[in-house]
Formats: structure tokens, C-alpha cells, sequence
């Protein structure tokens, strides 16, 4: 009798507690008026200070709070943003803009010419990953209160773009000098960033700005953006219909978040393969002889690692230039079929009939397999992979030009001159061996101040030379996915990794 | 205080040793090596490391622990908004370890038979599983297919009390099970031992409810052990919340643990250092207290 009054008693509660629980974990209506959007984000915020903020999976987290002085549409188009005209000069180094004039930041501070020229300097002087983007720029004036004239020392085509991304986010002055300007912005975007909710680092919450100048971009009256470090757990958010939105860690994770029934926007933002950087043969004499370097592209199986390594998921490549860029050549993407004893015929001509040592390095974030994969297919045609293990100094010695050649996953930019300036030009950061070839620089000059026409001719002749010559050996571009739970929409951005906060949005 | 410096003047050290390019990590791998050493000086990473440390110990000392280098925040502000998290996580785990590991060891030992083998079986079962296989278990069978309780996130008791169960309770599970496990262990073991000495059988022949004699006097006994067990599996748990809090993206000392470490924010898990190095000594003076108030001879020695 006692124990039965007990166990009713326990019971009871249970369902209560339950019950409790249900109705406070139920979803969002339907009906409702699409008033928050919640969703997962992948990388934890650097910093909201715009002269030390990251972008690509970043890129919501500010454009909620801030605008940017052009804006890209999903294609990569540049258009109007903070400023409603821009025009470069004919030597094609004076960029002017003209600003809106009806636009303040959150603290009341009227947007002037001189607050953007001002948040201009200090990115280039500041701790932005992408600071070098405006390392060209010699000054950022205000003749006016809405005229910005940015001058630069060469020209740069691709300054619109960095303008559309972090390099062209306005901060209120009041940041300038603020201790605490990592954490609160101040910025005149379609959203504020509600501190009283926010976690750092975990979770941010965003309140509409019911006074924005562009009413259109905002479609919702709160955004939530939760940090998922953890696949699982943003899979179980996912499932649990928790996150209206989110981009995906891996490819992988597409099926289960179908499954789920959300849908799955596809596109290609990067892609994987070896650098061979080493192409003046300082620090590997065999990696000088282009015949070396291109026995290393007919060795590599590329259908067959896509599948091994990434599911299939991806298009395997032999070009580094993006497929919206002007120098993307479609051919390219196949020049070197696998053909081992293509491969061998190529190091016995170059006098490596016996093979050579490369000596390229690890690490701890790719699986081992991996490295093991890649150093048996290199072992069939005779090259000796020897990994050297790496640990917090990767990036550095990797950059600073320790290997010949070495295996990376990379961007893809969104314009050819991106790409050359990241990894062509003598200066660029990812020719780590500072290689000067003289038809790449001729060229580059073409594609970074030449009428379009020419330019993108200059840019489609560059690709197939670097392809020829065998400066990387690029395997493929593996697939990134942005998912949308029913009721949301959103449009994939080119070059970026996530689409920009106003095309996501409900579904219509 | 010794012990807290001591383990501050290792972890400083220790983390250097460990972060040779954590301004690399904090700017992007593919950032340029110009920025990479603009942002190594703005964090004074160019100077000695024992000019390092005595700034941080300096500051630390006045009560400021200096900012996140990644996020930016003060990293009291960042300790104080996430400290909550993992302690109503934790203190709800060892209440709900104590109460029931104690009632399974009161029931194996007491009833022994089919009852105690039960008790033990499912104890080596608890034990042997871990944490983070009984959280995806959970999140699986009563977030993911239920929908009883959110599977990720956290609601602040201040929002909503109901809220805040529903996101606590699957962790509060999942980070309890070994514990449990363990304690019920403890007590039967103890009570068993307890239940076989000459002054229990003094009691009952004194005509003592059996009742009494098991909770007042044989459970009291054996209270001791169990006690210290999970004063152990309290500083256990701290460590069993970084896998849980990451499971459940809960924002506690745990997941700001494991970003923080693997970014090399230094000043950010040097505060989670000092933060745990003080609640692991609070809660060894807790069970000393405790063992005082349960067993007199233990205030005498």
C-alpha cells in the first residue's frame, strides 16, 4: 500500500515534470509571422571591432549590426550599400564613392565620409586576417560628408569586393577608442545586438533596428545565432529543430540534415590539393623541372580520393581559379587524367627515372589516413613522401617557406585577381617560395589594370599557363552546403561561405 | 592560496610551451605574416615570458584577470556568465548522484539477494559506459525523437524555471550515471561492513527498529567514505562537463574550456584554471567540514 502510494506519487511527478517540459520546448507556430530566425553558426565570432574582424563564416555576425560601404549580390555582383555611387578614376587607383546622407550608427552618430575613411585606415593598420586586402590603399579622404576618396598606390580591381566584406564595415567613432569594442558594437546595420541575451561566444541574439535605411533587408525581428563547435551537436539541433538555418561542418552531414528535412543549398567554395610552391627548385631541386611537377598531377587519382576522402562529394579540378571567375576554363578541370605511367615517363625525362624524395609536412587536423593515402599514390610512380610532423608552427614555417610542396585545403575568391594577389604574385602569401615568373607577373598586370575585356582574357590566358606549368597539384572542390529548415530560404553567395544575413529570409 | 599559485606559475608556463603561434590562431590560418606579427605585439607576445606573467599575476592579484585575446571580453565577465552553467550542471549532478547512489546502496545492502544483484549489475553497467555515449543516448531518444526537452542550448532559470529544467535535465543525467554508479557502490560497501559489527547487533538486541538502526546509526556510519567518494567525483564532474557541455552546447566553463585551449587564449584559460584550482579546494574544505559533522572522532584527530 505504502509502496504503491509512492510509486503513484513518482509517477505523478514524472508526468508533470514532463508535461512542464513539453510545452516549454515546443516549436515556433507555423503561423507565426516568421519573428525570429534562429541560426547555427559554426566559427565563434574574432571580434566585432571591424578593424579586427574575420569574415566568411563570420560574415553574419556583422552584417547583422553593421553595414558595408557596397554590398554583393548572391552572383557577386557589387552594388550599392552605404554608398549609392562609386567610380574609379582612369589610372584606375582613385576610387570614388559618394555616401547616403540618412544614415546613423545605433548611438545616434550620423554617418559621415570621414567615420569611413577613418574605419578604413584603422583596417588596414589593424589585426584583420584580411588587413592586407587595403595594404595598398595610401589614404582615405572626406572632402565632403558624403564624397570617401580612397587612393591606392597600385591598382586593384577586387577593392570593390573587399568593400562588400569586412574591409568595408563602419563602425561608430565612439568604437574607435572603447576597451570593449570587441564585444559591443556599434555599428548602423539592420539589427542591434542585444547584450542582456547574448552569451559571447555561444550565443547572440539580435533586435531589429526599426530605424533602418533599408527596410527591405530585414525580415525578422530577432536573430539568434548559436556557436555549434560540435558537429553532433548541431546535427541534434538540427534534428531537434532547434536552428532554423545553419551551415554545415562537412559535407557529410548533408543526408542527415535532408533527412531531417531541411534543404540543402549546395555550392563550392574551396578546394584541395598540393601547392607546389617550390618552383624555382631552391629547396627541392627535382620541384624546378616542370615535367617533376606535372608527373605529380598525372600520379594523383583524383575520382578515386574525391571518393575515398570525401564521399564523392565535390568536382575534381587540375585549376585553382573559382568557377565564377573570369579565368575559370571548364577544360581545366580535367588536364591531367590519372596516368601513372604518364607520370613515370615524365621523372625519367627530367632525370628522376629512379624518383626523388619530397619531404612535405602533416598535421593533427587532417586524418593520418590521409597523408597515407596521398603518400601511396605518390609511391606508385616513384616519389618518396616523407611527412614531417607539424604542431602550432604549421602556418608559420608553412608560409615562411620551409617545404617544397605541400598538401592544403584553400579558398576559392570570387575574382581572378583575388586569386592571383593570394597565391601568384611574387609578394602574395601563399607562394611561399616567392617564385617571380615573368609571364605570371605580365599577366597579372593585364588582369589588375587592363580594360575587362582584356583583363579577362589576360586571366583565362594565366590559368591555363599556371596549369601548364604545374604550380599546384589541385584534386578537387569539395562541397559546402547551407541548410534551411521549411519555412526559410536562402541564397548561396559566391565566395562566401555562408549567404549573406538578407538573402536568408522566410520562405514566400 | 600556495596551492593556487603554484598551479597558476605551471599552467602559465605549461601554456606557452604549448602556444607558439597563438597569434596566427587568432587572426586565420591564412592570414599574412605582417599581421600575424601586428597582432603578436598588440598582445605582447613578444616580450619575455616571465615579463608576461608577472603582468598577468600583477593584474590577476587586483582582481583583474585581463581580457579574452580571442573574444575580447573580460575574462571575469566571461567566467561569471558561463560559471553558472557548469555549476547548476554540476551541484545538480552530485544531488542527484547522492540521493539516489545512496538510496541504491541503502536498497543492495539492506535487501540484498535479487534486489543487490540488480543494484550491482546496473552499477557496472553505469560505470563502465561513458558520459558522452549516455548523452548522445539521451539527446537521441528524448530530444531528437520525443521532443520532450530541447536538444541543444540553455535557458536561465531568471527567463524560465521550466526552461531551464528542460535544457539541464539530460545533462544533469548523463553527467550523474558513473557517479551514481559508483556511490551506490560505495555505500553498500560500506554498509555492509557497517551492518556486520558488534554494536548493530548490540542495537537490534536492544529492541531498536530495524529502520533506525540502518539510517541513523549503520547509514551514518558508512556516510564517511561515501562522502569523500563524492567530494572526488564532484571534481570529477567538472572535468566530465567539458564532453557534456559540448554535446548539449551548453555555454559553461567546460565548452569555453576547449575553444579556449585550442585557440591558445591564454589569459582566458589561466581564469578557468584559477577558477577550478579554487572550486576543487572549496569543495575539499566542504567535505572535511562534513566528515567533522558526521563522525566527531574525525574534529578530534
Amino acid at each position: 500500500m505504502h509502496r504503491t502510494k509512492l510509486a503513484s506519487v513518482v509517477a505523478a511527478g514524472g508526468l508533470a515534470v514532463a508535461l512542464a517540459l513539453t510545452s516549454c520546448s515546443s516549436p515556433a507556430s507555423p503561423e507565426e509571422d516568421h519573428p525570429t530566425l534562429r541560426l547555427g553558426v559554426i566559427t565563434q565570432l574574432t571580434s566585432f571591432a571591424p578593424w579586427e574582424s574575420a569574415w566568411a563564416n563570420e560574415s553574419p555576425y556583422l552584417q547583422a549590426v553593421y553595414d558595408t560601404l557596397l554590398r554583393a549580390e548572391p552572383d557577386g555582383t557589387i552594388t550599392e550599400g552605404l554608398a549609392t555611387d562609386w567610380k574609379w578614376d582612369e589610372s584606375k587607383t582613385v576610387l570614388t564613392l559618394t555616401l547616403r546622407d540618412d544614415v546613423e550608427f545605433s548611438d545616434g552618430t550620423a554617418l559621415t565620409a570621414q567615420v569611413a575613411a577613418d574605419n578604413l585606415a584603422r583596417f588596414r593598420d589593424g589585426t584583420s586576417a584580411n588587413a592586407s586586402f587595403l595594404a595598398g590603399m595610401t589614404s582615405a579622404e572626406a572632402p565632403d560628408d558624403t564624397t570617401l576618396v580612397i587612393t591606392l598606390a597600385q591598382p586593384d580591381p577586387a577593392l570593390p569586393v573587399y568593400l562588400s566584406q569586412n574591409a568595408g564595415l563602419v563602425g561608430s567613432p565612439a568604437m574607435f577608442d572603447s576597451p570593449d569594442a570587441k564585444t559591443t558594437p556599434i555599428g548602423s546595420g539592420p539589427y542591434v545586438l542585444d547584450a542582456k541575451d547574448t552569451v559571447v561566444g555561444s550565443k547572440y541574439v539580435y533586435d531589429a533596428n526599426p530605424d533602418y535605411w533599408d527596410a527591405d533587408s530585414v525580415h525578422y525581428d530577432t536573430i539568434q545565432m548559436a556557436f555549434y563547435g560540435d558537429p553532433t551537436a548541431l546535427m541534434n539541433a538540427v534534428k531537434g529543430g532547434q536552428v532554423d538555418a545553419a551551415n554545415l561542418q562537412s559535407a557529410n552531414q548533408i543526408a542527415d540534415a535532408e533527412a531531417a528535412g531541411f534543404t540543402a543549398e549546395k555550392s563550392e567554395q574551396s578546394w584541395s590539393g598540393f601547392l607546389l610552391v617550390d618552383r624555382d627548385g631552391t629547396i627541392n631541386p627535382a620541384m624546378g623541372d616542370v615535367r617533376v611537377r606535372q608527373a605529380i598531377n598525372y600520379a594523383l587519382d583524383r575520382e578515386g580520393l574525391l571518393k575515398a576522402l570525401d564521399n564523392g562529394l565535390g568536382t575534381v579540378t587540375t585549376q585553382v581559379f573559382g568557377t565564377t571567375t573570369s579565368a575559370y576554363d571548364k577544360k581545366l578541370d580535367d588536364r591531367y587524367p590519372y596516368d601513372p605511367e604518364k607520370a613515370k615517363a615524365l621523372l625519367a625525362e627530367a632525370g628522376y627515372a629512379d624518383g626523388f624524395t619530397l619531404v612535405m609536412p602533416s598535421n593533427n587536423f587532417v586524418p593520418e589516413s590521409v597523408f597515407a593515402v596521398y603518400k601511396e599514390q605518390l609511391a606508385a610512380v616513384g616519389i618518396t613522401v616523407e611527412w614531417e610532423a607539424t604542431g602550432d608552427d604549421l602556418f608559420g614555417r608553412m608560409l615562411g617557406g620551409t617545404w617544397a610542396a605541400f598538401p592544403f585545403l584553400l579558398q576559392t575568391d570570387p575574382t581572378s585577381w583575388q586569386t592571383i594577389q593570394f597565391s601568384m604574385l611574387p609578394g602574395s602569401a601563399w607562394n611561399t617560395s616567392h617564385v617571380a615568373d615573368p609571364t605570371v607577373i605580365q599577366l597579372s598586370e593585364v588582369v589588375r589594370s587592363g580594360e575587362q575585356a582584356d583583363a579577362d582574357a589576360a586571366a583565362k590566358e594565366l590559368n591555363t599557363y599556371v596549369v601548364e606549368q604545374a604550380w599546384y597539384a589541385p584534386l578537387y572542390r569539395p562541397t559546402s552546403a547551407f541548410i534551411t529548415a521549411a519555412g526559410t530560404q536562402a541564397t548561396v553567395q559566391v565566395g562566401n561561405t555562408v549567404p549573406y544575413l538578407w538573402n536568408i529570409r522566410p520562405t514566400e | 592560496m600556495l596551492t593556487v599559485l603554484t598551479i597558476s606559475v605551471l599552467g602559465f608556463y605549461l601554456l606557452h610551451l604549448g602556444a607558439r603561434d597563438t597569434a596566427r590562431r587568432i587572426v586565420g590560418d591564412t592570414a599574412d605574416p605582417t599581421i600575424v606579427a601586428r597582432k603578436a605585439h598588440e598582445l605582447g607576445l613578444d616580450r619575455p615570458i616571465i615579463v608576461q606573467f608577472f603582468d598577468w599575476a600583477g593584474s590577476a592579484l587586483r582582481g583583474d584577470m585581463g581580457r579574452s585575446w580571442f573574444s575580447g571580453q573580460p575574462v571575469t565577465d566571461a567566467l561569471a556568465s558561463r560559471l553558472p552553467v557548469t555549476l547548476s550542471l554540476t551541484i545538480g549532478a552530485i544531488l542527484v548522484t547522492a540521493v539516489v547512489g545512496t538510496i541504491l546502496g541503502v536498497l543492495a545492502a539492506t535487501r540484498r539477494g535479487r534486489v543487490d544483484g540488480s543494484i550491482q549489475v546496473g552499477s557496472f553497467v553505469g560505470a563502465a559506459i561513458p558520459g558522452f555515449l549516455v548523452a548522445l543516448i539521451l539527446v537521441l531518444v528524448f530530444a531528437v525523437g520525443l521532443h520532450w526537452v530541447p536538444a541543444t542550448g540553455y535557458i536561465t532559470p531568471e527567463t524560465s524555471i521550466t526552461g531551464w529544467l528542460s535544457t539541464i535535465i539530460l545533462p544533469i543525467i548523463a553527467l550523474s550515471i558513473g557517479a551514481t554508479a559508483s556511490i551506490a557502490q560505495q555505500v553498500r560497501g560500506s554498509m555492509l561492513d557497517a551492518l556486520r559489527l558488534d554494536y548493530v547487533r548490540t542495537l537490534r538486541a536492544r529492541g531498536i527498529p530495524n529502520r533506525r538502526v540502518t539510517y541513523d546509526h549503520v547509514l551514518r556510519n558508512s556516510a564517511g567514505p561515501a562522502l569523500s567518494v563524492l567530494g572526488i567525483q564532484f571534481i570529477v564532474m567538472l572535468g566530465g562537463a567539458v564532453v557534456v557541455e559540448q554535446v548539449f552546447s551548453l555555454p559553461g566553463l567546460g565548452q569555453t574550456a576547449v575553444s579556449a585551449t585550442i585557440q591558445g587564449d591564454i589569459p582566458l584559460v589561466m581564469g578557468l584554471i584559477v577558477v577550478t584550482a579554487v572550486i576543487v579546494l572549496l569543495i575539499n574544505l566542504a567535505v572535511d567540514l562534513l566528515q567533522g559533522w558526521l563522525n566527531p572522532k574525525v574534529r578530534l584527530s
